[in-house]
């Protein structure tokens, strides 16, 4: 099968900018006319369907941009990685940009379960009051740079008990501490810590901070970055 | 110009699809001219990188800003050609951008409502209002109200006469606007026919205009000098007997203000065009109203059939690589209103053709490619083409479609060439079911034709058939609705024989029944619509007369059938109608789910307005209906004739495969039918 014969290559590349509001699917379709954009010698499925040999990684919720998500991509032959990268640089948009690429061997585990352990920067900022400029016409909100940011105080760092979450099937309970990797740390506005998927399922982070920040109405979190995945 | 991104980036995570609102997909183009969105919109490599970062670049002063709208959401807009065609004619234009805008989901426009957002563009994020021109594309009679949810969202007064010198020029266009009139109050000028030379030009017009600070009577009375423009302001309308008595609905309003005496500047690009026929500063003084004459972008078979286009992030309704291959279809069904305002038939070469298609998926990524035209077999060079194509996307996993078949051998196996080992379904349109009803339409295909197609289809390995039918035409009884199951059956029965008998099990075929809905410019334009009741009466004939448990049977509902009859062929009265409606609540009548029959029902009781009245009312062919000072091109004598040749059962060939019909358009407009080689009919072999 040409299967095994397949150069698989994986990308890194980020999801940043406004383009975190797309859903997994939407980059997943938005990678695959990358791929092809970019005139790469990619491999097709041979089934009823043909369709390009593509493995996506671990899905990111709407809204949660990351820098280091990735995707594996199977070609015919061998293209020196920095070659792919550079055509596949020039065949993205800004936003959804590859920053590296390396060969894996074909045992390597699948980029969707590679990296369980996952670290999120969540940028916080002061909701506006009604009324308020902020966020108003005319007005960059930038309040992450301007002098009016919030602090992370002690409060913030402890993790709420348990997490509501709703899937198609109702809602459910979620404890913190069995996804929870390590403290969360605060530096000036952002927060950081790690979420670790399990094979039963996995915690929202966007889910999670909605928790955390239950007690602050005066906050939101501006942004949600995935910084890093990892092995367990 | 305002941007709006950072309000709207906190609203976003209320949305069901961000994705329709954030733009910067691949190939959208910058706000500003001679810049590109792929300089890096988040410098700051993801660190907290926040969404409501807005990456724009600011506008330059002096760029004239043109916005296309098309008034549904971004799924039904963007696919779109005349979006992509007209953004791009008016992006080439020196100091001229072009933006798209759509209208939000409509839970969204609640929001935006509530927080007080204006609908905005997708380039720039900039308020609708603060364009120097907006082009609304009407592509069906359905999105009446959804013009004045756009303009309400805007923050625009909904009715031209109410709008001053800050207000957007609102230019409308499309099939629609060829009776324009339901829509004369809401639109500064419709732009008439095809619209790649005549845009930019009334664009530019404009421009001069703003530039010379006329104000916006004067301006729209300059700008009715652009050959293809129809201002309805500078007309009254007339009641129906007097327009009948006067051979016209309209009369020129009366002077508010006299017109500038500055003469045309010869630098003009509209002055280098044909002026509209009878339309100069003179007539425009006098008692008489101009005929309108659409415009032919005669240039078609010569420019590039590959255009650089957005690929957008979220799936669309045709989410593929669009490719038109021809423009035009004369085989001439009475009924067709396409098939009379595109004429002529205007190929484009093979040779351009396959390296559109093969230059278009390399720049766009897309794995799908559509042919696109309303008769794309009828090609005289489509078996290389598809042939070619074939050849070159071997192994690539591309998909070739053609989006409508042509009903017989020959459609079937050009379909073959392109469909791989994956058939899904194909589709034909009989469109009636007995050949005297299908003579009447002329739609001239036999039941061999449909049985031939049907024996090609099956033996080739599909196993799922659609067949349109149109209930309600001229002249239809209930042995033709009776015909239709009949016709099914018997092509269930062929495709069964077709089909080895360990699969026969597999084979679905379905029936859809559009109901007949008149429109202008057709032989059809003076026949009236079956009321609602008649319509569900012959649904259910047909639903009992088709006994096969194996054909399901599909139906339009007629009450959204009849407002589009009643809008197609109305006047201005409607106008206050399609106002009344959107007042009560009616947007996104196209959705199902949306369309609610009470508010347009409503709307027409307080105004005493009948709308089944004027969904069923048949004229004599001597009638001026209210759009006679439009002209598609096609004659009205024509238009007669065709109706009288209905009325006794005779057919009209094709004039892209022979002799001419004398339609009256080619020696009037100086343009003919251009195809690559002389179009044969398929045999029926």
């Amino acid at each position: 099968m040409s299967e095994a014969q397949a150069f698989r290559l994986r990308v890194t590349f980020r999801k940043s900018g406004r383009l975190a509001l797309l859903s997994h699917l939407e980059v997943a379709r938005a990678l695959e006319r990358t791929v092809r954009r970019a005139g790469l010698p990619f491999a097709v499925s041979q089934g009823f369907s043909p369709h390009m040999k593509i493995a996506f990684g671990a899905a990111l919720p709407v809204g949660v941009g990351g820098t280091q998500e990735c995707f594996d991509l199977y070609l015919t032959r061998y293209i020196a990685p920095e070659k792919a990268r550079e055509a596949l640089e020039a065949a993205s948009v800004a936003d959804l940009m590859p920053s590296s690429c390396e060969y894996l061997g074909n045992k390597a585990p699948a980029p969707s379960v590679a990296y369980p352990v996952s670290t999120y920067l969540v940028e916080l900022a002061f909701l506006p009051k009604k009324g308020e400029p902020g966020g108003t016409e005319d007005k960059e909100p930038g309040r992450a740079e301007g002098l009016n940011k919030p602090c992370v105080s002690a409060e913030l760092l402890v993790p709420p008990e348990t997490v509501l979450v709703k899937r198609k099937n109702g809602e459910k309970e979620l404890a913190s501490a069995d996804f929870l990797v390590g403290p969360l740390e605060g530096e000036g506005n952002m927060l950081r810590f790690s979420l670790r998927a399990h094979a039963s399922g996995s915690l929202r982070v966007d889910a999670f901070v909605a928790a955390l920040l239950a007690a602050h109405p005066d906050l939101e979190a501006s942004a949600i970055t995935r910084i890093a995945q990892r092995p367990v | 110009m305002t941007d709006l991104w950072p309000r709207l980036a906190r609203l976003l995570a209320q949305a069901e699809r961000p994705a329709r609102y954030i733009n910067h997909e691949w190939g959208a183009t910058a706000p500003v001219p001679g810049t590109s969105y792929r300089e890096p919109a988040t410098p700051d490599l993801g660190l907290g990188a926040s969404i409501t970062a807005s990456g724009m670049s600011a506008p330059v002063p002096g760029v004239y800003r043109f916005c296309m709208v098309y008034p549904d959401t971004y799924e039904l807009g963007q696919p779109n050609q005349a979006l992509r065609i007209l953004c791009k004619a008016v992006n080439a234009q020196e100091g001229m951008s072009a933006e798209r805008a759509f209208l939000p989901a409509p839970d969204f426009c609640d929001l935006m409502r509530q927080e007080g957002l204006p609908l905005f563009s997708l380039e720039g994020c900039a308020p609708l209002a603060q364009f120097d021109a907006l082009g609304i594309t009407l592509s069906h009679e359905l999105v009446a109200s959804n013009i004045l949810e756009v303009l309400d969202l805007a923050g625009i007064p909904l009715h031209a006469a109410d709008r001053d010198d800050s207000h957007p020029l609102v230019i409308g266009g499309g099939p629609v606007a060829y009776n324009p009139e339901p829509f004369h109050l809401f639109f500064d000028a419709f732009s008439l026919g095809e619209g790649e030379e005549s845009v930019p030009e009334l664009l530019h017009e404009h421009r001069r205009c703003k530039q010379a600070g006329m104000g916006r009577a004067d301006t729209l009375r300059r700008l009715a000098l652009v050959p293809g423009t129809y201002v309805p302001s500078l007309y009254v309308g007339l009641g129906q007997e007097e327009a009948q008595a006067r051979g016209t609905w309209l009369v020129p309003a009366p002077r508010q203000d006299a017109l500038s005496r500055e003469a045309p500047r010869q630098d003009a690009p509209c002055q280098e065009a044909p002026r509209q026929d009878t339309l100069s500063r003179d007539t425009l003084s006098r008692d008489t109203v101009p005929v309108f004459r659409r415009r032919i972008f005669t240039g078609f078979s010569q420019s590039p059939a590959w255009e650089p286009c957005v690929v957008p992030f979220i799936e669309t309704v045709h989410d593929r690589l669009n490719v038109e291959v021809l423009r035009g279809c004369t085989r001439g069904c009475r009924f067709c209103q396409a098939g009379m305002i595109y004429r002529p038939v205007r190929e484009r070469p093979a040779e351009q053709i396959v390296s559109a298609v093969l230059e278009g998926l390399e720049a766009t990524g897309y794995d799908e490619v559509s042919l696109t035209s309303l008769s794309t077999t009828d090609h005289s060079q489509i078996a290389a083409i598809l042939t070619r194509l074939n050849q070159a996307c071997e192994g690539k996993g591309i998909r070739i479609s053609i989006p409508s078949q042509r009903l017989d051998a020959f459609g079937v196996s050009m379909a073959g060439l392109v469909a791989g080992r994956k058939k899904g379904g194909l589709t034909f349109a009989p469109e009636a079911g007995t050949q005297r009803l299908r003579d009447v339409i002329n739609k001239n295909v036999t039941e061999d034709d449909l049985f031939n197609a049907i024996d090609a289809a099956f033996a080739a390995g599909w196993r799922h058939c659609k067949l349109y039918f149109m209930l309600g035409l001229p002249t239809e009884t209930d042995d033709d609705v009776k015909g239709i199951a009949s016709l099914a059956q018997r092509a269930y029965d062929r495709a069964r024989e077709a089909v080895p008998p360990g699969m026969r099990g597999s084979i679905k075929m379905s029936v859809s029944c559009a109901l007949f809905v008149p429109k202008p410019h057709t032989p059809f334009q003076w026949d009236g619509q079956i009321p609602p009741d008649e319509a569900m009466r012959r649904v259910n004939l047909l639903r009992s007369s088709v006994k096969y448990r194996a054909i399901t049977v599909n139906w339009h509902d007629p009450a959204t059938s009849l407002i589009e009859a009643a809008l197609s062929r109305g006047g201005r009265e409607c106008a206050a109608w399609i106002e009344g409606a959107w007042r009560r609540g009616a947007r996104f009548d196209a959705w199902s789910e949306c369309f609610n029959a009470q508010t347009w029902e409503d709307a027409a009781v307080t105004l005493g307005f009948t709308p089944a009245e004027a969904a069923s009312r048949s004229w004599d062919t001597a009638f001026i209906p209210p759009w006679s000072h439009i002209d598609c091109g096609v004659e009205t004598g024509f238009l007669r004739r065709e109706r009288q040749r209905a009325a006794l059962g005779q057919t009209t060939p094709d004039c892209s495969f022979g002799s001419c019909e004398a339609c009256g358009l080619c020696p009037r407009y100086q343009v003919e039918p251009m195809t690559q080689e002389p179009r044969k009919e398929a045999s029926h072999e």
